[in-house]
């Protein structure tokens, strides 16, 4: 690759495209009175449609990362309803979640009860069966922070289902389920990989 | 009782009352028996007494590992009262009155009484401490969950099973275990081998087995020791040639001679000049032969009627050096010396196709082992490969060839074996593109691969028949001397039970047999009146050798009637038959 990399200098960029990936980050990520001041601020056309979709999608996220994943779940089938459906795994995750938060609160009993009535059927499918083996094994320890797969508790696990969810209900509204900005980032990063390997030669 | 002489000094004779006497003329003891038998008095082992540890000649075998194998060998095989009355005897519990307990315990299901006991069994290091608990405490669990009390079954599992800390994804597994109901299983995971809890006698044994032996004596102890001492027996046996003979515990194992086949039982006449070569097919039912005399003769072997002429195949126009069986014994294929290849039809007796090429002969002829194709040493230093319907494959070139070019290739069509130099082998793997080499000193004449691929049996110009071991890089592992070559090609074959023997033929006119593992030579067989060119031994009938001869003959050999009928006299009623498997 012989382009000198200095040429993005002369680049020209359009004020729109750069606050429309702006308002596409906000409006992926909820964050709705940002949103509404960004409009204000550069007299952008507001997507109408967008604000009460934002708002329950905010909700929904919110509830998928705190926890209560049925809650989630509710909501997520008033939205969209057949959503879940399509999506077993993302469901799986959910419940999980909803599972992982029983025996967090050590309620040895009733999580048992629920794996049973809701996860166990899972396992008849091979892709979910080490998933589902995990989580299983946080019952096996009375203190679960000491189980193998602690982390299936923790935030971080719980952000990743709650983006996924995210994901799909944009999806399932015909929006896209990735913002402009994370693709511009990922590219980015490629790119500059791609060129520090060729200068390595 | 002898008179009593009155002038002996009182002092040298004790003198007895007549109560005592009494006892003595009945053989009983003088000394008063403390309680019951008289046996008792040695029932207490006495260690000062050095002696009485150890049992045997040898002195290697204690006394008290002996009588606790012994005392298990009996309640393995069901006399429970002869155990409990020899434990008694001797005096040597067969396990210790905690062990005892334990074991109960766990048959009775006592899990943590059980779990309890195996702490106060001595000579255990923690480790299996653990493990021993992790079992008893995992049968505990799944009983419960067989009795559908789930939470029970969690409960162990929580406070008593993970806290080990050992065995972390048997844990995992038997969480699941908890969640899936006992009709079906995870699908795909480990869970689907434990369906069920075993059963307790099961568990003991497993238990036993991480046990140390002193604590709790394996299980068929005494048993797996015979055995090793039989098979010890057999593998030594030099003559051991025969299926049907048991072995004994009452006397070492030691076949005779007589199975070996030493007697001529047939002389086959209907060739009209020398024989030079021989084979048995790969289930023993024919016998092929190729001569001078330019003719084939496929023989019948029949059990009850020896060897019979089936078909005479002519149409060679050269002397008949060698002769290939297909693997399902259906077809046979002859090579004229450096003349053509013919394939013949075993039944029929018709020769199917005739594979020659213009301008060279051909030397030597074999079967691929799926019997899709065949190949011949061809005299211009390459090996061909043709489809049946005579159609060329392949053409190797550049091999060394003799007069004689031996082939082989392995039953797994892998490896192909062929002369590269006089004094060298080539064994090829065609997939890998791997050669190998056996290098020897001397000339090679012929060689023939073992059944099981593993060896190769190498006849050399000096007299010596070397057996190599092809299996990574070839070593060369014995040597059979005492036969004599000197100016043909004298041929060598593997035979015998589990072909454990090595045959030859010989100028001197005799049959040579070797005893494989020892190298010793056990058998010269006279009989021919000219020089014995090649061997087969029957690969389906131990009992059943041919020979090939100049003097125009072959030999059927079996076992020594004479020898067998001797034998019969005192034997365990097992008949042996000629020519019977």
């Amino acid at each position: 690759m012989d382009v000198d990399p200095c040429h993005y200098d002369l680049v020209g960029i359009n004020e729109n495209d750069i606050h429309n990936v702006v308002l596409s980050y906000l409006v992926h990520n909820c964050f709705n009175d940002t949103m509404e001041s960004f409009i204000a601020c550069t007299g952008m056309k507001q997507p109408d449609d967008h604000l009460e979709g934002m708002e329950k999608r905010k909700r929904i996220f919110n509830f998928a990362l705190d926890g209560n994943a049925l809650k989630a779940i509710e909501l997520t089938n008033q939205l969209a309803h057949d959503l879940l459906e399509k999506n077993e795994e993302l469901y799986f995750d959910l419940l999980s979640i909803h599972f992982g938060e029983l025996v967090r609160s050590r309620k040895c009993s009733e999580a048992l009860e629920f794996a049973q009535a809701k996860l166990a059927h899972f396992g008849k499918v091979p892709k979910y069966v080490e998933r589902l083996e995990d989580f299983m094994a946080l019952l096996a320890y009375e203190e679960p922070d000491k189980s193998p797969t602690f982390y299936l508790l923790g935030l971080e696990h719980r952000q990743k289902i709650a983006e996924s969810l995210n994901r799909a209900i944009l999806e399932h509204m015909n929006l896209p389920s990735y913002t402009a900005m994370e693709r511009l980032i990922q590219q980015t990063t490629v790119v500059r990989q791609c060129l520090s390997q060729e200068l390595g030669k | 009782m002898g008179g009593v002489e009155d002038e002996e000094p009182a002092t040298k004779r004790v003198k007895l009352s007549t109560e005592e006497l009494r006892g003595l003329s009945n053989g009983s003891s003088l000394i008063e028996p403390v309680s019951g038998s008289s046996s008792d008095l040695m029932a207490r082992p006495l260690s000062s007494e050095g002696d009485e540890e150890v049992v045997g000649s040898k002195g290697v075998i204690k006394r008290v590992e002996f009588v606790r194998i012994i005392a298990k060998a009996l309640y393995s095989l069901g006399y429970k009262k002869s155990g409990e009355r020899l434990e008694e005897e001797s005096g040597i519990p067969l396990h210790s009155s905690v062990v005892n307990l334990f074991m109960q315990q766990v048959l009775d299901g006592s899990w943590d009484e059980s779990v309890a006991t195996l702490k106060k069994i001595g000579l255990l290091d923690e480790s299996i401490v653990k493990s021993a608990s992790f079992l008893i405490l995992e049968q505990k669990f799944l009983e419960l969950l067989n009795a559908e009390k789930v939470m029970d079954a969690l409960n162990t599992l929580r406070t008593e099973i993970t806290p080990l800390c050992i065995n972390v994804t048997r844990v995992r597994e038997l969480s699941s275990r908890v969640v899936a109901p006992s009709q079906f299983v995870l699908v795909g995971s480990h869970s689907q081998d434990i369906v069920r809890a075993k059963s307790r006698s099961k568990l003991l044994e497993e238990l036993q087995k991480l046990l140390p032996p002193t604590v709790m004596i394996p299980e068929r102890r005494l048993e797996h020791l015979v055995e090793q001492a039989l098979l010890l027996q057999r593998d030594a046996c030099p003559f051991h040639n025969s299926l049907d003979k048991e072995m004994s515990l009452y006397t070492d194992h030691q076949c005779g001679r007589d199975q070996i086949p030493s007697q001529t039982l047939q002389i086959l006449r209907d060739h009209s000049d020398e024989v030079w070569f021989l084979q048995f097919s790969h289930n023993g039912k024919y016998l092929a032969s190729s001569s001078n005399d330019r003719s084939v003769i496929i023989w019948e072997v029949d059990v009850n009627r020896g060897v019979s002429l089936k078909h005479r195949l002519c149409g060679h126009q050269k002397s008949v050096c060698s002769v290939s069986w297909s693997p399902d014994c259906n077809e046979l294929l002859t090579c004229g010396v450096e003349e053509a290849v013919r394939r013949w039809d075993v039944s029929s007796g018709e020769c199917l196709h005739i594979y020659e090429k213009a301008g060279v002969g051909q030397v030597s002829c074999g079967w691929s082992p799926d019997g899709k194709w065949i190949f011949s040493g061809v005299n211009d230093k390459s090996i061909c490969v043709w489809h049946l319907d005579g159609r060329e494959l392949e053409c190797w070139k550049g091999q060394k060839t003799l007069r004689i070019s031996d082939l082989e290739i392995t039953s797994d069509g892998k490896q192909i074996i062929s002369m590269y130099k006089e004094d060298a082998i080539l064994l090829l793997d065609r997939e890998a593109k791997v050669e190998r080499h056996i290098e020897e000193d001397q000339t090679i004449t012929s060689f023939t691969l073992s059944r099981d691929n593993r060896f190769l049996l190498v006849s050399l110009l000096n007299q010596e028949i070397h057996l190599w071991n092809i299996e990574g890089d070839p070593k060369l592992v014995a040597k059979y001397i005492g036969h004599k070559r000197a100016r043909f090609v004298i041929r060598s074959c593997f035979g015998g039970l589990a072909q454990a023997f090595i045959a030859s033929g010989s100028e001197d006119s005799q049959v040579y047999i070797w005893h494989r593992g020892s190298g010793e030579l056990i058998e010269t067989l006279p009989g021919h009146s000219g020089a014995v060119n090649c061997v087969s031994w029957n690969p389906v009938n131990p009992h059943m050798l041919a020979s090939a001869s100049d003097d125009r003959t072959i030999r059927i050999w079996g076992l020594n009637e004479l020898n067998m009928k001797r034998k019969d006299a005192h034997s365990n009623g097992i008949h042996y038959c000629n020519g019977r498997t």
